[in-house]
């Protein structure tokens, strides 16, 4: 790399801006590309160990904190909406319309943000850490495939521990829905689940869990490729945990408006 | 037990004694106004491109539900838009903030702190509360609710573009503001002050915390993010069910 001449003009500068956006972009895309093959080519020489420790860190441990995002979720959308609910006069359906927000929209957002804060920044930051340490280096020194040790265990278990652990937070968010409307709007259970069951059917859950699982794939792929594109010292790994957790995040609200479109026209 | 204790307790304990080292020493303002550089001036396309992608699922949803009744979005619309001034434009970017902002104040301070910089600082007769607490506290309590105000803006037009290009519907009936009232603002007031207040906090506790290596700054800025989208929740949670109980 020569260091080229300093641009004096102001529309050079904008001009070069516009030329590093569009190779940051690409060189983005081409890395989460690169993951992803790579994932994929190394599924077959996964590390097993390696495997089953991502499950415990990915998903038992994550349960508390899953747990608590549903129950807060829940109550939060049943506070919200009682608001209105009681406005039109349509106390019944309180069941159905806080069901579908956090079967479609609040649980799978809330807790991709969450896990994209606690797993994507703790990926990004192990991975990080090797890359700047050689260690990974070390790895392929040795002839081993990074890729099949350390990438693909972790996006595995996070799609595993994604999928399994949202009919579950579903369950607790809508379990503290029922419980929030009966002690603030006096709603009877019965009612509530009524017209819960009467209004939603599951293809409501299964795009819930879809949507989940597609913000998994994303966290697991962007945090790596962020931690292993890490150069540099120490600062290095702060920074990329840092910008793993923006990454994931922004990716997730574009997924989410994406995935929204599709299910809806494909369902309506 | 004991981790509920210093959840709660250490970002209390934080600002009790930034507030007294930033009384007794005197808070630097070009060093406020460069935290609120960091933090407003950095997130602001973050937050702003997250809450439009927002909003347009906001209205898609509304839509599809009032489907299922009556008409279209123009009869959930008004009830939609409180929801959004009141509760889903403040949380959501605060959610956003928290992710940006919380992993950096968390990352820079954890690296300061590994790397003996804090000491260094406090022999230079420095003091680490007044001179790296204060400036980001200042930072949040100011950027969040104006990152709030910007993201819900943000949020409206959107929706309202897409309910005039994808659902062709006159987009204003979304912009209805019937349902809002002073109470609202003074809730999404709150909820963005607040949190404003509880992201850098929730960070400097992590990142001060760290010792080690390289790992303890992952690790920290794990803990600041998490620390802090979680302290957003239960704000959130808090002030709803306080006006909910309040009847306002």
């Amino acid at each position: 790399m020569t260091p080229s001449p300093k641009p004096e003009s102001p529309e050079l500068n904008a001009l070069r801006g516009v030329g590093g956006l569009g190779l940051e972009a690409v060189r983005g895309t081409g890395a989460l590309a690169l993951v992803a093959a790579r994932t994929v080519l190394g599924l077959p020489r996964l590390e097993r160990r390696e495997l089953t420790r991502a499950l415990v860190q990915f998903g038992y441990d994550s349960l508390p904190l899953a747990m608590a995002t549903a129950a807060l979720a829940g109550v939060i959308v049943v506070l919200q909406s009682g608001l209105y609910i009681q406005r039109f006069g349509a106390r019944a359906f309180l069941g159905w319309a806080s069901g579908y927000g956090v079967l479609w929209e609040f649980g799978p957002l809330l807790l991709g943000l969450i896990m994209s804060a606690r797993i994507g920044a703790r990926n990004a930051a192990e991975l990080a850490t090797m890359q700047v340490g050689g260690q990974i280096e070390g790895l392929r020194g040795i002839g081993l495939d990074p890729f099949a040790i350390l990438v693909a265990p972790r996006v595995v278990a996070m799609e595993l521990s994604m999928l399994a652990m949202s009919t579950f937070t579903f369950m607790v968010a809508i379990l503290f829905e029922s419980v929030a409307a009966l002690f603030t709007l006096d709603l009877p259970l019965r009612t509530f689940f009524g017209t819960f069951a009467h209004m939603l059917s599951p293809l409501d859950i299964a795009g819930g869990v879809v949507k989940t699982g597609v913000f998994g794939l994303a966290i697991s792929l962007v945090s790596t490729a962020v931690g292993l594109s890490a150069r540099g010292g120490a600062q290095a790994v702060g920074r990329a945990a840092a910008s793993a957790v923006v990454q994931s995040c922004a990716a997730i609200f574009v997924l989410d408006f994406v995935l929204t479109l599709l299910l809806a026209g494909w369902m309506a | 037990m004991n981790r509920v204790l210093s959840f709660f307790g250490a970002p209390v304990v934080l600002f009790a004694r930034t507030t007294r080292a930033g009384a007794r020493e005197g808070v630097s303002w070009r060093e406020c106004m460069v935290q609120l550089h960091e933090l407003g001036g950095r997130s602001v396309w973050l937050v702003m491109s997250g809450m439009a992608f927002f909003g347009a699922v906001l209205v898609t949803i509304a839509n599809s539900q009032a489907r299922r009744f009556v008409g279209n979005v123009a009869v959930l619309g008004p009830a939609y838009f409180e929801l959004l001034i009141r509760e889903l434009g403040p949380v959501v970017s605060a959610l956003l903030t928290a992710s940006r902002a919380g992993a950096g104040h968390a990352a820079e301070l954890s690296t300061m702190s590994v790397n003996e910089q804090v000491e260094a600082l406090e022999m230079s007769a420095g003091d680490p509360y007044s001179d790296l607490v204060a400036p980001r506290v200042v930072a949040g309590l100011l950027g969040v609710p104006l990152l709030s105000t910007l993201g819900t803006v943000a949020a409206t037009l959107s929706a309202v573009a897409v309910a005039g290009i994808a659902f062709g519907v006159d987009g204003r009936a979304f912009m209805d503001p019937r349902y809002v009232d002073g109470w609202d603002l003074l809730a999404a007031g709150l909820k963005a002050g607040a949190c404003g207040l509880y992201i850098p906090l929730a960070a400097a506790v992590a990142g001060l915390r760290a010792r080690g290596g390289a790992e303890a700054v992952g690790a920290a800025t794990t803990e600041g993010v998490v620390t802090a989208s979680l302290g957003c929740l239960l704000i959130d949670f808090a002030v709803s069910l306080a006006f909910q109980l309040l009847r306002l």
